[in-house]
């Protein structure tokens, strides 16, 4: 790392060394930061895995010193000097100034910095086993639980609905759904049931990324069989977002405004009532969340574009075959870029494969093997394949 | 380090008194910066909510989101009234452009973490259990420059919190701190361990490690 600096400002000092010189030796504690000005510094330390002595040369105009001034713990390794040696003695309030006119240096430490941290997490996660032990989406849940027992229930809340958006179609979702409910119908934790034991289970997906071109969808006007479709349950809206703050306009309350209450509050039941298999009771209230004209922010766009989801799902429950085709090709065209697209995808092929239409299934299905990331959604894909 | 209303207008978010600014467990891809106000960070140990961390305006949180989307170690919770500024990872290297200060702190807490991380893998990598037991509580003197080490010293962990420093089972853990208490080299207690010559866990560490080299 170059420190691009030839002027040093006023209380830097310049100190001069022999040849075999110490400057620190490991374990000492310094808030100064060397700059190698003339001659060799060579620094010596120990692999923390393999106990391997490891020697690093210190070009000139390079720092050294820097993580442990910084970060206040003693030095990991041993500067010596090789031939006569001049360096720079900069304190930690001379190095923030230096470093802070120049951010492209400061951006590269820090990418250096962060890649040895990436590197460290990855030891870790290798001794012990790629966390094996435990499921974060079960764990999500339990700290939900734990909220709703201990009966705050906004932060249970939040935690089941973090669990439904980030992990959905795992083992509880229909148990945090019901909670949720729960906790907006004013209930508390006195109806409280006890579950399922808590077991690690290894169904753990994200969807995120799916950017897909569209193709074909003719809709088909037959309907017949039943719909044999996964019982997957669909996950949840967030209210607020990572892609938002890209989006620059933003800036959001977390307090809700009323009417997004509203059909925030639409949208809980007509999908509590789509996980009671009370299909009929749910579609209206979609088809109101549709109907809707103004979206006010981020949140409601995304509970709108869900509500088109979830409507062609509830179609393909009542068997109505064209309609759910109908509502889940629109959601595709109308929003390409949605969580959803796969699931659609899926879907589509579920309502096919009902229709007795087995061709089309199969290209659907297919699509869906070959979209990523490859998840819960592909292997209910390729289980329905199969099963044609 | 305060920032001006046009940064806040892009990336700025409020949140009141006791709500989740994100939770233990959930995937992360966004850093916070506090603007005003205080927050908590807190684990849930053993069925019981814990506070690890007070943290006020200046300071940072949440910025292991910019290495790796991981689950978040901890949750986080407004104690008042907080504004706060979101940033996404994907737009990391432009905020620090324009906020070399912000850069720098981070460019120490990173220095810290470092250091601290790579302290808890040498632990990692002793085999016996009891010697990763002992090097916690090794770990833990050192980060205390107060202490006494000639003295017993008195270590606020839990043993849960052992276990995870450690990367063992908690019953395993409950076992090697039952025969360090048998044979009366630690007292436990709910909130705390006292240990009663540090001095003699750190040279059976280095002598080990040392082994374990070569």
């Amino acid at each position: 790392m170059s420190n691009g600096f030839n002027k040093p400002a006023s209380n830097i000092l310049t100190r001069t060394y022999k040849h075999g010189s110490i400057i620190y030796f490991e374990g000492d504690r310094s808030d100064v930061i060397y700059i190698l000005k003339a001659g060799r510094v060579v620094l010596t330390s120990i692999k923390v895995d393999t106990g391997e002595e490891i020697k690093e040369n210190i070009k000139l105009g390079e720092f050294f010193g820097v993580k442990s001034a910084i970060g206040h713990y003693p030095r990991e390794e041993t500067a010596q000097t090789i031939g006569d040696t001049t360096v720079l003695v900069v304190g930690r309030a001379d190095f923030e100034k230096m470093m802070i006119k120049n951010v492209s240096l400061l951006t590269k430490m820090l990418r250096v910095f962060s890649n040895q941290l990436r590197r460290i997490h990855k030891m870790q996660r290798e001794i012990l086993g790629e966390g094996e032990t435990i499921n974060p989406a079960t764990e999500l849940f339990k700290i939900g639980e734990y909220y709703f027992k201990s009966g705050n229930l906004q932060q249970a809340k939040y935690a089941y609905k973090r669990y439904l958006e980030h992990y959905p179609g795992t083992k509880f979702s229909d148990l945090a759904m019901q909670r949720i409910k729960t906790i907006d119908t004013g209930g508390s934790n006195t109806d409280f049931q006890e579950n399922a034991p808590l077991e690690s289970e290894d169904d753990f997906d994200s969807r995120s990324g799916n950017n897909v071109d569209l193709t074909d969808f003719s809709i088909d006007n037959e309907s017949s069989s039943d719909d044999s479709g996964s019982q997957e349950m669909h996950d949840f809206f967030s209210d607020d977002g990572g892609d938002n703050i890209l989006g620059g306009s933003s800036y959001h309350k977390e307090a809700i405004p009323t009417r997004q209450k509203d059909i925030t509050e639409m949208f809980y039941e007509a999908v509590s009532l789509f996980s009671q298999e009370r299909y009929k009771e749910a579609l209206p209230l979609f088809q109101k969340i549709l109907n809707i004209k103004t979206l006010k922010n981020d949140s409601e766009n995304r509970i709108f574009e869900k509500a088109h989801f979830e409507i062609g799902r509830c179609y393909l429950k009542l068997n109505n075959i064209k309609d759910a085709i109908t509502y889940l090709s629109t959601m595709i065209k109308k929003f390409p870029r949605s969580d959803n697209v796969k699931n659609a995808f899926l879907h589509i092929g579920m309502a096919f494969e009902s229709a007795g239409k087995t061709d089309k299934a199969k290209a659907y299905y297919e699509k869906v093997i070959s979209m990523e990331p490859k998840d819960s959604i592909t292997k209910i894909a390729m289980k329905n394949l199969k099963a044609i | 380090m305060i920032f001006d209303d046009k940064l806040f207008e892009k990336f700025g978010v409020e949140y009141a008194p006791n709500e989740i600014i994100f939770c233990e467990f959930e995937p992360g891809n966004e850093f916070y910066f506090i603007q005003s106000g205080q927050v908590k960070i807190v684990k849930i140990i053993n069925n019981a909510e814990k506070t690890l961390d007070i943290l006020e305006t200046g300071e940072f949180f949440g910025e292991m989101a910019i290495l790796e989307e991981a689950p978040r170690s901890a949750s986080v919770i407004a104690l008042g009234h907080v504004k706060l500024f979101r940033f996404h990872r994907d737009n990391f290297e432009t905020i620090l452009h324009g906020n070399p200060q912000l850069a720098y702190k981070l460019l120490m807490i990173f220095a810290k973490r470092i250091y601290d991380q790579k302290r808890r893998l040498m632990i990692l990598l002793l085999e016996e259990p009891q010697l990763k037991v002992m090097d916690v509580f090794n770990m833990l003197a050192e980060q205390d420059p107060h202490l006494d080490l000639q003295e017993a010293i008195t270590l606020k962990i839990t043993p849960a919190e052992v276990s995870s420093w450690a990367g063992m089972q908690p019953k395993d853990v409950q076992k090697v701190l039952n025969n360090l208490n048998q044979l009366g080299k630690i007292e436990l207690f709910n909130d705390k361990i006292i240990v009663k010559n540090i001095r003699d866990f750190q040279r059976v560490v280095t002598s080990k490690r040392k082994n374990l080299y070569s």
